[in-house]
């Protein structure tokens, strides 16, 4: 109980400490653009209502999860194919990096031509950014599988399908989510990029409106929120992985020797 | 553990703009002799042509200014430089600035920036369709999707003015954001219906065979100031002789961009990226030295009325001049 307590104690410490020094630091300010804190705080409330939320946070929500989702598929099946097959890598690989290294940001312009102005761009901006890290580390699980597996799994005839899903798949499986953790970052970041074109709502829209509309304390508290976003599904993230991932985590607590 | 380093994250790049947003520059007051630097922040588009003739010309230098042009993404972004400092003046529409006021954003109106030239059938800005498009007229606009470049401003209130005055229900139109130049492509493409564009898109989507359904700057009202050149309050207290001076060099700008309609079309061809059959070809907005009164409480009260100042409104007898 007391080391729960501890660890809670740790983890809040820095935010608070930050948090506090934040409140201090702007607690006189008469700079237009640097409310204090406390005006931030009054008007989080006020802002982020239950009608605010539905009309704006849940479609970019949506739009994320959409995004990431395609991501997650085209990374893992394209990342299989470019891993297993040495042709297929050598081919892949130089026209990978080119697409990989341009910002999709800049792609917006191009992508609303053939992906119109509506949700299609933008969960196409998100899922565009978010497949490459899971992409590439697919590849690297793939072309890491342990070579004593492979050959049992030959010796016993394993091969094809489940092949692929008992020995593939799973071996790559830690470095798959490592690729998706970095994912969901960059989908949060092209979550809001993606709506700041021809948006009409979400959550980024909203954000920009305020700055736009000189609602400064309102757009502070729009980053907050977006901060805390990410936050929570960074929690939740690591909750799913937890468990989706406890074979390899406890193997890995195995090898490093008796559990502390 | 992790967690607190995402807060972490998150609260120091909300310290580090803290941190940018506070720095204020020092106005240096004005020498006799050594000219004084001024920084006006600018949207490069065919509104602002006069600055950059002006400063050509040397009206700007004659009064002991030494003038830069810095570009911005639009009214929103220079009102942040101007208030920090970081320019002495910036251009912008007058709804943001009438949105800025109700805020109690510190600025004020220094001089007149651009006017609609009034006339249906040739003004620098108007809402366009494809030219095989069912819509005939503004009154056809209700229920469509119309492209503007950003919501809750200049645009979307006029254009809900235009329909209004042609009989349609402004309120079933729905407005999307798109920039400028990114409009000729989405309305080609069919992604939006009609597109509120001003020069040089609108002369761009003409060539491309559309048609102009709705003059919304002359329907809002005649000769209505569009933009104004602004400064903080600040810099109005300490050093009222410079604003005087940068008013009376722009006004001299103004008055000659308005005499001299060749040397427009020259200068645009310095600072934006028009082609030169596009610069011969489009309409040229006005440029009275004079800033239409009434025509911006028109622009207040349809503000208003869609409910872009929230439950406030713009007091002009703080904002204008």
């Amino acid at each position: 109980m007391t080391r729960i307590l501890a660890r809670l104690g740790l983890a809040l410490a820095l935010p608070a400490a930050l948090f506090a020094a934040w409140w201090l630091g702007t607690a006189g300010s008469d700079n237009f653009y640097v409310p204090p804190l406390r005006d931030i705080l009054i008007r989080f409330p006020e802002v982020w209502t239950w009608d605010r939320l539905r009309a704006d946070v849940l479609p970019s929500l949506i739009r994320l999860a959409a995004g990431y989702t395609v991501a997650v598929l085209a990374g893992v099946l394209l990342g299989v194919l470019v891993g297993s097959g040495r042709r297929v890598r050598a081919v892949l690989e130089p026209v990978l990096e080119f697409f990989r290294a341009i910002p999709p940001p800049v792609l917006v312009p191009v992508i609303m031509l053939f992906a119109g102005i509506g949700d299609t761009m933008k969960v196409v901006v998100i899922a565009a950014g978010c497949v490459w890290p899971i992409l590439l580390n697919t590849v690297e699980g793939v072309r890491a599988v342990d070579g004593v597996l492979a050959d049992t799994c030959r010796s016993y005839g394993i091969a094809g399908p489940s092949r692929l899903w008992h020995l593939v798949l799973r071996s790559a499986s830690p470095q798959i989510a490592a690729g998706m953790r970095q994912a969901l970052s960059i989908g949060i970041i092209l979550m809001v990029i993606s709506e700041m074109f021809a948006a009409s709502n979400g959550l980024g829209f909203t954000i920009v409106q305020f700055q736009r509309s000189f609602a400064i304390p309102d757009m502070w508290s729009g980053i907050l929120l977006l901060g805390l976003l990410g936050l929570a599904l960074s929690v939740l993230f690591r909750l799913v992985e937890s468990r989706a991932l406890a074979w390899y985590h406890g193997q890995r607590r195995a090898q490093r020797g008796p559990a502390r | 553990m992790r967690r607190s380093f995402a807060l972490l994250a998150v609260t120091a790049t909300l310290l580090g703009a803290t941190a940018c947003g506070s720095s204020d520059a020092p106005s240096t007051p004005a020498d006799e002799g050594t000219p004084t630097k001024v920084t006006v922040g600018v949207i490069p588009i065919v509104d602002v042509a006069p600055i950059y003739l002006g400063k050509e010309k040397g009206f700007f230098s004659s009064r002991g200014i030494d003038l830069t042009m810095e570009s911005g993404q639009g009214g929103a972004a220079i009102v942040p430089g101007v208030l920090s400092g970081q320019f002495q003046f910036g251009f912008s529409n007058m709804t943001s600035l009438m949105v800025a006021q109700t805020q109690n954003v510190p600025i004020k109106v220094v001089v007149n920036g651009v006017a609609s030239t009034g006339k249906q059938g040739a003004d620098f800005g108007g809402v366009t369709v494809k030219g095989d498009s069912p819509i005939q007229s503004a009154k056809d606009l209700a229920g469509k999707k119309v492209a503007v470049n950003t919501l809750k401003n200049i645009g979307d209130t006029t254009v809900r003015e235009s329909v209004r005055k042609a009989g349609g229900d402004p309120s079933t139109i729905s407005f999307v954001e798109i920039g400028f130049p990114q409009m000729p492509a989405a309305l080609a493409a069919g992604q939006v219906d009609a597109a509120w564009v001003v020069e040089p898109s609108l002369s761009v989507i003409k060539a491309q065979g559309g048609r102009v359904v709705a003059w919304n700057y002359a329907d809002a009202a005649p000769n209505l100031t569009v933009a104004t050149y602004f400064t903080s309050n600040k810099l109005l207290q300490e050093d009222p002789d410079l604003v005087k001076r940068f008013a009376e060099a722009m006004n001299e700008s103004l008055a000659y961009a308005s005499a001299h309609e060749d040397e427009v079309r020259q200068v645009l061809g310095t600072y934006t990226q028009i082609d030169q059959k596009t610069r011969d070809a489009m309409t040229l907005p006005e440029w009275p030295t004079e800033i239409n009164r009434a025509s911006i409480e028109t622009l207040a009260t349809l503000g208003k009325n869609d409910g872009v100042f929230g439950d406030k409104t713009p007091d002009l007898g703080q904002l204008l001049p």
